[in-house]
C-alpha cells in the first residue's frame, strides 16, 4: 500500500467507523474533520510528483518567454537576478519572488512590458493554482 | 479550566461567580444560572449566563456575557479584548445598538486570561450558512422588517459621531490611499506571522492593491465583518451589532463591500442572506447621503481576498504551531488555494 493509499484509508477509518461512534459534539466533530484532512493529504501527495513536474515545465517556459519579453532592454538588476535565478528554483520560492521582482522594478519598466509580463507570469500561477485546486477545492 | 471547546466546569463557573461577587459587593446571595457556552469560534471563547441576586430584599436578575481570550484566537495581536472594552464603552453614548460593557480584567490570575463581561442582549443570532438559518432569513426577507433594520444600522454605524463618542484611539487615517493601506499593512503582517510558504498568487494580489489603493476622504466607524451571522435580532430587528474584533477608523465602502460580498450569502440573490440589492442601494444611500462607489467596493472585495487568505494561513499556522489543537484549523490549510483562486479571478486571471 503506498502512502497516499494508507492516508486515504485512515480517513475512510476515521469517517465510516471512528467519527459515527463518537458521542460527544466536538471530538465528534474533531474526528470528521481529521478524516478529510487526512483525504487532502492523501490526494496531495497522491498528485504531488505529476504536479511538480508540470510546475517544472510551466516555469521553464515562463522563464523562456520572459526572456525574450524582456531581452529587448536592460533590466533592473534585482528583476534581472530573480529572473537568471528562476531556474534554480523552478517552484512556488521562484515564482513569489519573480513577482515580488517585477511589482519593485514596475516604476523602471515600460508600461506595456509590465503589462506583457505580468499577464505571462498570470498564466503560469494559473496552471499552478489549477492543479492545487484539483485537492484543495 | 478545560481549554477543550464545548466544555466548562464548575470551577470556572464558581471564579465567574466570585469575581463577580467582588463587582457587586451589595448582592447577597449571588449566583450564577442557565451558564452555556456559545459559539465554538476560532476567536475569544463566550459565555452567557444569568447573574441572580437579593439586595434590599429584592431579586434581581441580571443576563451577562463574558468573552475571554484564549491566546490563540484566529487573529493573533490583532484582536484585543481590551481594545473591544473600549469600542464597547464609546458605543454607550451612541445610538448604534450594542451591548452594554460592564468589566474588563487585564489580569490573568483571576480567570486565567484577559475577560470582558457585558451585557446579554435579548435576541438570537442565527448561522446564515446552515438550511435552518437560510430559512429564518429568508422568512425575515420575505417579512421585510428586519432586512430595512439591517441597512438602517448599518448607516446608523457609518453616520455615527466617532469623534465625540471618543473612538480616535483606533487611529485616524489620513486623506488619501491611507486607510487602504494601512488594511493591507495589517493583514501583510498576519500573514507574516502565520509562518505559511509563500504565495506568488498572493504576493500578485497585494502588489496590485498596493499600486491600486483607492483614495478615500470620507471616515467613519467601520465595523470590518457586517452581516448576518454578527448581528442579534429580536423580534425582527438587529438588537445589538456583535463582534467588535476587526474595527477600524475609515472608509464605510469597506462595510459595504463586505455586504456587497458573494462571500457572504449562500444560494441567494440576498445580500448576507436577508437584502434585496436594489433595496439596499437605495435605503443606505438615502440614509447615510453617501454614494455606494461600485469601483471601490470591487477592489475592497479584492483586499477581503487577501484578509481571507491572511485569516486561513494564520488559522493553520496555530495549528503548525502547537497553538492550537483543534483539527479545523489545520483543515484552513487547504482553503488558502481556494480564495487565492477567487482573489486570481478578481484580477482577470
Amino acid at each position: 500500500m503506498s502512502p497516499d493509499e494508507l492516508l486515504r484509508r485512515l480517513a475512510q477509518t476515521l469517517k465510516q467507523e471512528i467519527a459515527p461512534a463518537v458521542g460527544e459534539a466536538y471530538p465528534k466533530t474533531q474526528a470528521y474533520m481529521a478524516s478529510v484532512v487526512l483525504d487532502k493529504l492523501s490526494q496531495q501527495l497522491a498528485l504531488a510528483e505529476a504536479h511538480a513536474a508540470a510546475g517544472r515545465a510551466d516555469v521553464a517556459a515562463l522563464a523562456r518567454d520572459l526572456g525574450e519579453l524582456l531581452g529587448g532592454s536592460p533590466l533592473p538588476a534585482a528583476l534581472g537576478r530573480t529572473l537568471a535565478g528562476l531556474s534554480g528554483a523552478p517552484d512556488k520560492h521562484g515564482l513569489n519572488a519573480l513577482v515580488a521582482a517585477l511589482y519593485a522594478a514596475q516604476a523602471e519598466l515600460d508600461t506595456e512590458v509590465f503589462r506583457q509580463s505580468l499577464a505571462r507570469i498570470r498564466q503560469t500561477l494559473r496552471l499552478g493554482l489549477d492543479r492545487e485546486l484539483v485537492y484543495a477545492a | 479550566m478545560s481549554a477543550t471547546p464545548g466544555t466548562q466546569t464548575p470551577s470556572l463557573e464558581s471564579r465567574i461567580a466570585a469575581y463577580l461577587r467582588g463587582k457587586l459587593p451589595q448582592a447577597e446571595g449571588l449566583r450564577l444560572g442557565g451558564v452555556e457556552r456559545i459559539a465554538v469560534g476560532w476567536s475569544h471563547e463566550t459565555w452567557l449566563f444569568d447573574a441572580e441576586w437579593q439586595e434590599a430584599g429584592h431579586a434581581h436578575r441580571q443576563g451577562m456575557c463574558l468573552r475571554r481570550d484564549p491566546g490563540n484566537a484566529l487573529l493573533r495581536h490583532l484582536s484585543d479584548l481590551g481594545e473591544q472594552f473600549r469600542v464597547l464603552k464609546a458605543l454607550e453614548s451612541t445610538p448604534l445598538a450594542a451591548p452594554k460593557v460592564w468589566w474588563y480584567e487585564s489580569d490573568p490570575a483571576i480567570l486565567d486570561a484577559p475577560f470582558l463581561v457585558m451585557e446579554k442582549v435579548p435576541g438570537s443570532c442565527p448561522s446564515p450558512w446552515g438550511r435552518e438559518g437560510r430559512a429564518f432569513y429568508q422568512a425575515a426577507a420575505e417579512r421585510g422588517a428586519l432586512p430595512r433594520s439591517f441597512t438602517q444600522t448599518l448607516a446608523t454605524l457609518h453616520t455615527l459621531d466617532w469623534r465625540a463618542a471618543g473612538l480616535e484611539f483606533l487611529g485616524v487615517p489620513a486623506a488619501g490611499p491611507d486607510f487602504a493601506r494601512r488594511e493591507i499593512a495589517k493583514w501583510r503582517e498576519l500573514i507574516a506571522l502565520s509562518g505559511h510558504p509563500p504565495e506568488p498568487v498572493l504576493t500578485d494580489l497585494i502588489g496590485w492593491l498596493e499600486a491600486n489603493a483607492p483614495s478615500s476622504s470620507r471616515v467613519t466607524l467601520v465595523h470590518g465583518a457586517y452581516r448576518t451571522g454578527n448581528l442579534l435580532i429580536h423580534e425582527d430587528r438587529i438588537s445589538a451589532v456583535l463582534d467588535w474584533e476587526l474595527q477600524v477608523l475609515g472608509d464605510p465602502m469597506y462595510d459595504v463591500a463586505y455586504v456587497l460580498s458573494d462571500l457572504n450569502r449562500e444560494g441567494t440573490e440576498l445580500l448576507s442572506n436577508l437584502v434585496d440589492r436594489d433595496a439596499f442601494y437605495r435605503e443606505y444611500e438615502a440614509a447615510t447621503g453617501f454614494t455606494i462607489d461600485d469601483e471601490i467596493c470591487r477592489y475592497y472585495n479584492a483586499l477581503y481576498a487577501m484578509r481571507s487568505v491572511a485569516f486561513w494561513m494564520s488559522a493553520s499556522g496555530l495549528y503548525a504551531e502547537g497553538r492550537s489543537n483543534d483539527i479545523r484549523l489545520a483543515r484552513t490549510r487547504w482553503s488558502v488555494p481556494v480564495v487565492l483562486d477567487r482573489a486570481a479571478r478578481e484580477l482577470g486571471y
